[in-house]
């Protein structure tokens, strides 16, 4: 049990949740205006493919972040486009947005780097780790939180900055207010459209992040589909934490912590299949015990219609 | 007349975006530095250049007809269920399990393994309607985590205790089934099984119920106007049961096809792979969920991936061109860009 739970796997329970939280927080700001973002998965994709593409291009890691931020940019005025000013069913954009990343990737992979599957370069750099000074001197805590890559430690900086915004700032309350209730917000003068616009671009910055930290976090490689059902995973967490980024911090942290376990629970006798299981089935479970919110279910009810 | 300008006007838009869609899939060709012409050219003759190429499409069109129909009917009634991947697999798996070790006649086995990869597919749906209906918990992310506990489960029990232990190949897959249990081609040496035949029944099954069951009007309700229906003493929970039911048990059948008319065994990954159950649910996407539509948008769909295969053999363009064209065409339907260009729309609010 010792060796179970030691501190690597909580430091990697750090690393693995901050894909999951920055792409959560996105979904949160998206449900707090009443739109349900599916396409998380997708654009977290285009991030870290491009994030690739921008370190292959620049040999810059900061210029690579930043270029996905604008790719994934791109990515989300496109679902904010449809969904606001054309109309369409949120739901549906999102599940073809995803379509359309896996496609794009897998097609810039061959028609960019000429390889098929995965991508990796021993000669690139990723992410740098930071120690912070003093806490890396604590024992144990130290190992645990310091040493990360710079993004791991905005993650944490943004939720105590995205909750101060949305609880504590006039234009906080306005986006609360407008996803409460446009009719009402918008008789008051606030402008829903920006703010529901605002709110998108702003998902797809983090969700830029988040693509950048899962290829150039830990090792500097592209995979097909490499985020693997993370994009949902964080949909989970955004409806788990009720769009509050401290609940959603804590819903990521559970499923970061998981998914930690179920990579080292590997080098014991258990068969992969169940140890991989292990994250959906206690998102599954976790799901049962924390419902959404009445306005997501209000928001879920003006998508019901598929047509 | 006025019938005609309907079908019209409901097939301008899936056209539009058939053109719109080959149009960027001309524009990425461009990039990568290869002939539009010549390679939608080689892309025609991989899915329909021959009669073999042309039921080659077909019998890859099986699965995610049979998919696009399930998920039609759930998308009709307003339930997102995107779990198609799962019960495709658990499907597959029962139906290959049941033709191997059920004792009895050859007719007895087929019909059990069908039946088997049915109920399958359908039960692992409704558990997810069921935590739906019972406990609010939101159907589409729970059907999208039951497809990977569903394909971890499955991938599990062939790689051990019904491992394949006969031949040298150490692969994650069952034994093979028994000749006499398999579905006949439908053309000799075709890769078209009798599956295709379900699929069509299934469309035009589909299409009759939703549009003359008193069932398929009550879906047609729940999707409409969910209110409205329950108004009308429609019970939600219910009818979300039953729909999911079916649309999984349809999944489960095309995963029975693959199993018994394509590979005469469960073979890990090799239904996941091909993504048949996305293709299936781009299909119902393609269509707006209409089940004779879903059936065509099937066969279109395959063969842009037929169709791409054959401009990977005979050209530089890789074939995830295809997968950019499918993508786009979906994205260009999700949004009613027709509707924007009709009717100007007053900007709302802001």
């Amino acid at each position: 049990m010792d060796q179970l739970f030691d501190v690597s796997l909580f430091a990697s329970t750090l690393r693995m949740i901050t894909p999951i939280l920055l792409a959560a927080l996105g979904g949160a700001l998206c449900a707090r205006v009443g739109l349900f973002n599916v396409g998380l998965e997708g654009l977290i994709l285009i991030g870290a493919f491009s994030a690739i593409v921008g370190n292959h291009l620049t040999g810059n890691v900061w210029l690579a972040v930043l270029f996905a931020i604008v790719c994934v940019l791109v990515f989300s005025l496109l679902l904010a486009y449809m969904a606001i000013h054309l109309k369409a069913n949120v739901i549906v954009v999102g599940i073809s947005l995803n379509f359309l990343a896996l496609g794009l990737t897998t097609f810039s992979l061959r028609a960019i780097f000429n390889v098929k599957g995965a991508y990796y370069d021993k000669s690139m750099i990723g992410l740098p780790k930071w120690d912070i000074p003093l806490i890396k001197d604590i024992p144990w805590v130290g190992d645990v939180v310091s040493g990360h890559s710079p993004l791991v430690y905005l993650s944490i900086v943004l939720v105590a900055c995205l909750q101060y915004y949305l609880f504590k700032t006039v234009s906080g309350f306005r986006l609360l207010a407008a996803g409460q209730n446009p009719i009402a917000a918008r008789s008051l003068g606030i402008k829903v459209t920006h703010i529901q616009y605002g709110a998108v671009l702003m998902c797809g910055v983090l969700c830029g992040l988040a693509g950048a930290q899962l290829s150039l976090g830990q090792v500097t490689m592209f995979t097909e589909g490499m985020t693997a059902g993370r994009g949902f995973i964080a949909l989970v967490a955004t409806m788990l934490g009720q769009s509050n980024p401290l609940g959603v911090a804590g819903a990521s942290l559970l499923f970061g912590f998981m998914d930690a376990l179920s990579t080292r629970l590997q080098g014991y006798a258990l068969p992969v299949h169940f140890t991989m299981m292990l994250p959906y089935v206690v998102t599954i479970i976790a799901m049962f015990f924390f419902k959404d919110k009445s306005y997501l279910a209000e928001a879920r009810k003006a998508n019901e219609s598929s047509r | 007349m006025d019938k005609l300008k309907g079908i019209l006007k409901a097939l301008l838009q899936p056209l539009l975006a058939i053109v719109v869609g080959l149009g960027a899939g001309a524009i990425a060709i461009a990039i990568v530095g290869g002939s539009v012409t010549e390679t939608y050219a080689e892309m025609w003759k991989g899915a329909f250049g021959s009669f073999y190429f042309f039921t080659n499409t077909l019998s890859r069109a099986t699965p995610i007809m049979l998919i696009g129909l399930g998920v039609a009917l759930a998308f009709r009634a307003g339930f997102f269920n995107m779990g198609s991947e799962g019960q495709m697999v658990l499907g597959a798996l029962s139906a290959a399990v049941t033709a191997i070790y059920l004792p009895g006649p050859a007719w007895f086995k087929l019909v059990a393994a069908l039946l088997a990869s049915v109920i399958a597919g359908g039960l692992w749906s409704a558990f997810a309607g069921w935590l739906d209906a019972r406990f609010r918990m939101n159907l589409l992310i729970t059907t999208l985590l039951l497809n990977y506990i569903a394909s971890l489960f499955a991938g599990y029990v062939v790689s051990y205790p019904l491992m394949d232990r006969s031949g040298s190949a150490a692969m994650a897959q069952t034994v093979m089934v028994d000749k006499s249990v398999w579905l006949p081609k439908l053309f000799q040496g075709m890769s078209l099984h009798a599956g295709f035949l379900f699929a069509l029944l299934g469309a035009i099954a589909l299409a009759w119920f939703m549009r003359y069951m008193v069932k398929g009007y009550e879906i047609r309700m729940m999707g409409g106007n969910p209110l409205f229906a329950s108004y009308g003493g429609v019970n939600r929970g219910r009818l979300m049961l039953y729909s999911m039911f079916v649309s999984g048990g349809f999944a489960g059948l095309a995963g029975a096809g693959e199993v018994l008319g394509t590979q005469y065994r469960y073979l890990d990954g090799a239904l996941t792979s091909p993504g048949y159950a996305w293709s299936g649910i781009m299909a119902t996407l393609l269509a707006g969920s209409n089940p004779l539509g879903t059936a065509l948008a099937a066969i279109l769909l395959a063969a842009l991936q037929t169709g791409g295969m054959g401009v990977e053999r005979n050209t530089d363009v890789p074939l995830e061109v295809s997968s950019i064209i499918q993508a786009v065409l979906i994205l260009f339907i999700s949004a009613k860009f027709t509707y924007s260009f009709f009717k100007k729309k007053k900007k709302a609010g802001a």
